[in-house]
């Protein structure tokens, strides 16, 4: 009532699903979260990435409410957090980075007993739970006890289970961690295919493949606060070179080589025993180099992806 | 923030209901050693030891009579007990099945209103079923001192659902409070086992020298037992008070654990 009148009247537009301005979070000791904002359209797939400690499992803690913010303002399909929590809840799905499946429960009681607690109708959550299962393929292990499940079943599972109220909104905390290549891209699959039926996603993960392959749109975070924003091919155009040239050779020789091809290199970087020289024109920075009589054991030559920008952004350093 | 939250009763129900569901899974291996535990001590007890105080009795009651009452009241404090300590422990720290609820409609508040009810239900359960054995037992071997004498018994499950959800509030509010499993012993070496001991269900209470029975009266388990033993036998009207102090007693702490237990799962 109230509730529905919020949504048409509220100030985002009617693609918007989730709008965080100025969001923080402190706890006691530190701030984990420093003030972000975002905007996620509806029917999107929008990636937080960042290194381990930036804040990303922080925010979405806060959108599915296992955290209150400390600071500005969340919306979620166009309802403040803080006020109506049930509300919120009611409308998204949440797949944790750890596994809480039921284990006294088994495989297709995990959805039976989740449906309960959104007060979906006995019917309707058998019937979903049969489509669900059929969805992320284990319909065979329906009655199957939880811990019997792999890895990758385990988190099909809490996808499955996640999509029980049929949710406008998924938030995906680390989605394929720990899965084998497999695993991952059958799960990458399914998240597509519900990028593709209209739900937003919202997800957090660390593989630089899988924002790439997955996001829309993403941020990178660090140290609590938002650094870039874009569609991926926008972050890499906008923050590297088209391409990198990977030289390895014994440390002496590399502080040689930069100085040597400063002149064509849009930047370098040293990274252990390689320098990474990004540029638009890869030859004549190879030019530069063979005339110099350096001698170097090795070169690779790509293109720039997500990972760069990433490791220029948040420096060279993943934290544990 | 601020304030405690007063919780739904459609989540309240919803917890309930999954722990209702799991239950009815395993009620019968579930619960044979809880109905055999008080049976023991009935026999031990009530005729082992029983034998050496025929004479006269305590208050008019056999020995087993005076007992077996009493250990209604303790079952049901043992069955709550675990499942707020262990149980809800394991649900919090290890499975995280919490931590998945949450992320429901159903709030952090009403879990643990959930499970107070759950408890409560489960002690309700054990106790009725026990009741019934002894009071088969009673009618069968001692028919001219049945252990169950009173229809005024029939609620006795009712007030074993209060005691169940007393017990798994201060249970609760000690869950709340700790971060290791380990710690449970200390609850049930110095909170539980003195109930057991020293809450009259073995002997009166009321005939140690003062402080004793003063103390008594401030605890728990000793209201619980005088309600059991007063309905199996035909009530005062003095059980109004012991009635009474337990709802007090539940309601006055009811919602410490709620507050504690949302702070451990809402950061």
């Amino acid at each position: 009532m109230n509730i529905e009148t919020e949504i048409n009247t509220g100030s985002e537009t009617r693609e918007t699903t989730l709008v965080a301005k100025d969001l923080k979070k402190s706890y006691e000791s530190f701030e984990a979260v420093k003030g972000v904002d975002f905007e996620v359209h509806r029917g999107e797939c929008f990636g937080f990435l960042g290194p381990n400690g930036a804040g990303k499992t922080t925010t979405m803690k806060m959108i599915y409410g296992a955290a209150v913010p400390t600071g500005g303002k969340l919306r979620v399909a166009g309802l403040d957090v803080t006020r109506h929590e049930r509300e919120v809840k009611r409308r998204i799905g949440v797949v944790p980075q750890e596994n809480n499946l039921d284990e006294d429960l088994k495989v297709e009681e995990n959805l039976l007993v989740f449906g309960r607690y959104f007060d979906l109708p006995k019917k309707a959550i058998k019937r979903r739970a049969a489509e669900l299962l059929e969805f992320v393929q284990l319909s065979e292990k329906a009655s199957s006890e939880v811990e019997q499940l792999s890895g990758g079943m385990k988190r099909r599972l809490l996808i499955a289970r996640a999509l029980i109220n049929d949710p406008e909104i998924m938030v995906l905390d680390e989605p394929t961690t720990g899965l084998d290549p497999q695993a991952r891209h059958l799960v990458w699959d399914k998240l597509r295919e519900l990028t593709r039926e209209g739900k937003s996603l919202v997800l957090t993960t660390h593989y630089m493949d899988e924002a790439a392959q997955l996001c829309d749109r993403l941020v990178i975070m660090d140290d609590g606060r938002v650094i870039a924003e874009g569609a991926p091919r926008d972050l890499v155009e906008e923050h590297v070179s088209p391409e990198v040239l990977e030289f390895r050779a014994n440390p002496d020789a590399l502080d040689k080589l930069a100085e040597i091809v400063e002149s064509v290199a849009d930047g370098t970087e040293h990274f252990g025993e390689a320098l990474l020289v990004y540029t638009s024109d890869p030859e004549a920075v190879t030019d530069k180099v063979r005339e110099s009589g350096v001698w170097v054991e090795n070169t690779m030559y790509r293109q720039t992806d997500l990972e760069d920008v990433f490791l220029k952004l948040t420096g060279r350093r993943l934290v544990d | 923030m601020g304030g405690v939250r007063i919780p739904a009763l459609r989540g309240t129900f919803r917890v309930w209901q999954r722990n209702a569901t799991i239950f009815r899974k395993y009620w019968k291996t579930i619960m044979f050693p809880n109905l055999f535990e008080p049976l023991l001590y009935l026999t031990a007890l009530g005729l082992g030891l029983g034998a050496f105080i025929r004479e006269g009795g305590i208050n008019g009651l056999t020995y087993t009579q005076y007992v077996a009452p009493g250990l209604l009241a303790a079952n049901a404090m043992f069955a709550a007990s675990f499942e707020s300590t262990y149980n809800t422990y394991v649900k919090l720290k290890i499975g995280r099945v919490y931590d998945a609820i949450v992320a429901t409609p159903v709030n952090a508040e009403d879990v643990v209103a959930g499970e107070y009810l759950w408890a409560g239900t489960r002690a309700a359960l054990y106790g009725t079923a026990f009741l019934g054995v002894i009071t088969v037992l009673g009618f069968v071997f001692s028919p001219e001192a049945l252990l169950v004498q009173s229809f005024w018994a029939l609620l006795i499950p009712l007030i074993l659902l209060v005691v169940g959800g007393m017990f798994s509030v201060t249970g609760t509010l000690f869950t709340s409070l700790i971060s290791s499993i380990d710690l449970y012993a200390y609850y049930f070496t110095l909170v539980i086992t003195p109930l057991f001991l020293f809450s009259g269900i073995f002997f009166p209470i009321e005939d140690f020298p003062s402080p004793v029975p003063e103390i008594a009266w401030f605890t728990p388990l000793y209201h619980a037992v005088n309600v059991c033993r007063s309905l199996a036998v035909g009530p005062s009207p003095y059980v109004l008070v012991d009635v009474v102090w337990i709802l007090i007693f539940t309601g006055a702490l009811a919602l410490l654990p709620i507050r504690f237990m949302r702070r451990r799962l809402i950061s």
